[in-house]
């Protein structure tokens, strides 16, 4: 049985090996040559990487890019929760239009949302004359276009929905008589989402958290287009040695470092919410 | 000097409760004696688990009143009423241990509140709370477990201990037992009402199976469509059905519909199907009105055993069931009225019987279309 079970699962292995791992093992091999004038020398260095470790501009890229996707997952996740409990909470078809909603931005595609935030954001923007009209300043604010916050605030909200989905699935897993339950045992509301409500719907933050994190860390247009002077990313980074610089091992070196970074992230996460009363819980329930 | 009536624990004054233009309960009075085992009996959608639901916090008071102690709980939020429930589902947190869902409540005690001192508890306390309240229900050996890995009877007094460990005024159970396989129901039923008494504590029970009222409790609250149709003693419920309704309900019995004939000092004659009878009445019946006797099965016998002055009756034998004591028969009277026996010897199929029965343990009531609500 578990033989036909390993033959059948093989056309999804040779998938796996041949889309996600073959370019990856590609990339790691690139990020160990070294560029010769305008040929590319397949001698073994470790000269790409000393170039990163050596680099505080790399370093504080690659370094940016994590807090950027800390960052933006804390918001959305604060911002999140009560909209998935909301969502969650409808009934049949208000539940479906709820989702439906939240989805519909995320096929606009990424320009028109980016250049829709400059016509709200920049200094002649809607945002600037209503403050200007309101009277609450004299001159239009600056800080809301071309900065970390304006890019942070897009980001935020472009991918918002990725995480009202992830804690939306952990609010349908999670039975409402628990909440209850905790209230007719004494617990104020605060205690029962720290104690019933977050451990059950960890899964599901954990699912949102990712996908966030990730696409924020790989978004590099949002940062170019609204960031100004602070929109270089490692992505961009990494573009820019691939294309114009022609330095692909460099670019992948820098990629690999940034993975490598990204699992170890993760493991120590892991590890620490492994420590923690939450993640005993959370593993207790996936046994 | 004769001795004070003791006070009531919770009273409900003319509780009602509406969603939109739906009255789940309308209008229901009743009180709590302390140390009393009440079971809430209906069939669904009664307002059975809505009167529970409002008692516990977690259904508002549309209008009405509701007091524990002489004190109004319609201000007061479910995380503050001295009252726990042990859930139909049993709510066991999935992601704690038996102990730690037993300790969840014990960490709230002592708020300010109904029935809090303002004082917490420090750890030790609460260990040896949460052991005690574990060996009471049995289940110190499973302490460290999560619920999964229990069984539906396991879980079953996990919710118990998780509820009386807070040692509330009330303990309120919605259909605790209706997940337990038939076995199972009868020991937990025993448990129960052992436990209530153990603890002097006040149980209010809401189930719609009437052995399971009859077999808990001390006073049993029977509810249709939203109101109290009687309330009382088991035995009173039993023997003495307030409406038809009731005697249907809680079965057992040989509800014949029939009209007052004559009425005479907690007696009536009424007229029905199987002829005219003489019986104990319930008050308030009035001649002319619809009415219903009932006759329990087990007062029915064949007419040669029977005592003078009893009624007879002549119905065709359509089935019967041996039920290790007796028969179980079923029979069909003149004007098809149906009838159960319970006789002690098999008749034959289609056999035509005499039986008697004595009137004066008979009882008559209001018939099933005589209430405002039918």
């Amino acid at each position: 049985m578990s033989r036909i079970g390993n033959w059948l699962a093989a056309p999804v292995a040779a998938v796996l090996v041949a889309l996600c791992l073959a370019p990856l093992a590609v990339l790691f091999a690139y990020s160990f040559f070294q560029v010769d004038f305008v040929t590319i020398s397949t001698d073994p260095t470790l000269k790409n990487y000393a170039r990163i470790a050596g680099s505080a501009t790399y370093r504080a890229l690659i370094g940016h890019a994590f807090l950027s996707g800390a960052v933006v997952v804390a918001i959305t996740a604060l911002i999140g929760y009560p909209v998935a409990w909301f969502i969650a909470r409808r009934g049949g078809v208000r539940k479906s239009a709820l989702l439906t909603l939240l989805l519909v931005p995320l096929y606009t595609g990424d320009m028109v949302r980016i250049f829709a935030w400059r016509v709200i954001l920049g200094a002649e923007g809607v945002l600037n004359r209503l403050f200007l009209w309101l009277g609450l300043i004299d001159q239009p604010l600056q800080v809301l276009l071309f900065s970390p916050v304006a890019s942070h605030l897009v980001l935020v909200y472009n991918y918002l929905p990725f995480m009202v989905i992830g804690l939306w699935l952990g609010f349908e897993a999670l039975d409402e008589r628990l909440t209850e339950a905790a209230r007719d045992l004494g617990a104020p509301a605060r205690e029962v989402f720290r104690r019933v409500t977050l451990p059950l719907t960890l899964p599901g933050l954990i699912a949102g958290g990712m996908m966030v994190f990730v696409l924020v860390v790989g978004d590099h247009l949002t940062p170019q287009l609204l960031g100004g002077a602070s929109g270089v990313t490692v992505i961009s980074a990494i573009n820019d040695l691939f294309g114009t610089a022609f330095d692909w091992p460099l670019g992948s070196a820098i990629a690999c470092t940034l993975l490598a970074t990204l699992g170890l992230c993760c493991a120590l996460a892991a590890f620490a919410l492994s420590r923690t009363e939450l993640g005993r819980s959370l593993a207790a329930g996936e046994a | 000097m004769p001795d004070r009536p003791p006070l009531p624990l919770l009273r409900a004054d003319a509780l009602h409760k509406a969603y939109g233009s739906y009255h789940a309960v309308r209008g229901v009075d009743f009180r709590l004696m302390p140390e009393s085992y009440v079971t809430l009996l209906g069939p669904s959608g009664c307002g059975k688990t809505t009167m529970l639901r409002m008692i516990g916090g977690f259904e508002t008071v549309s209008s009405g009143r509701l007091e524990l102690d002489g004190q109004s709980l319609l201000d007061i939020p479910a995380p503050r009423r001295p009252i726990n429930t042990v859930f139909q589902s049993y709510a066991l947190f999935p992601h704690l241990t038996v102990e730690e869902n037993v300790g969840f409540g014990l960490a709230y005690r002592g708020r300010a509140g109904l029935g809090g001192d303002g004082r917490g508890l420090d750890r030790a306390a609460m260990r040896q709370k949460v052991a005690t309240a574990l060996s009471t229900v049995r289940m110190e050996q499973m302490a460290a477990r999560r619920p999964r890995h229990l069984s539906g009877g396991q879980q079953q007094r996990v919710a118990l201990a998780r509820a009386i460990v807070n040692e509330p005024r009330i303990l309120l159970l919605d259909e605790p037992l209706s997940a337990l396989d038939r076995r199972m129901r009868r020991d937990m039923q025993i448990e129960l009402k052992d436990l209530q008494r153990r603890l002097g504590m006040t149980f209010l029970h809401v189930t719609h199976d009437q052995e399971e009222a009859f077999a808990l409790s001390d006073h049993i609250i029977v509810m249709n469509a939203g109101l109290i149709e009687q309330q009382g003693a088991p035995q009173e419920i039993y023997r003495r059905p307030d409406s038809a309704w009731v005697a249907d309900f809680i079965g057992g019995s040989n509800v014949v519909p029939g009209r007052v004939l004559a009425l005479d000092a907690g007696r009536a004659r009424i007229g029905t199907a199987i002829g005219e009878v003489t019986a104990p009445a319930r008050r308030g019946l009035a001649v002319d009105e619809a009415a219903a006797l009932c006759i329990r099965p087990e007062q029915l016998s064949r007419e040669a055993a029977a005592a003078p002055g009893a009624a007879t009756v002549e119905a065709a034998v359509t089935h019967a069931v041996f039920a290790g004591s007796g028969w179980q028969v079923e029979l069909r009277a003149a004007g098809g009225q149906p009838l159960s026996a319970r006789l002690g010897e098999a008749p034959a199929p289609g056999e035509t019987l005499r039986l008697a029965f004595d009137p004066a343990r008979a009882w008559v009531t209001r018939g099933a279309a005589a209430g405002p609500r039918a």
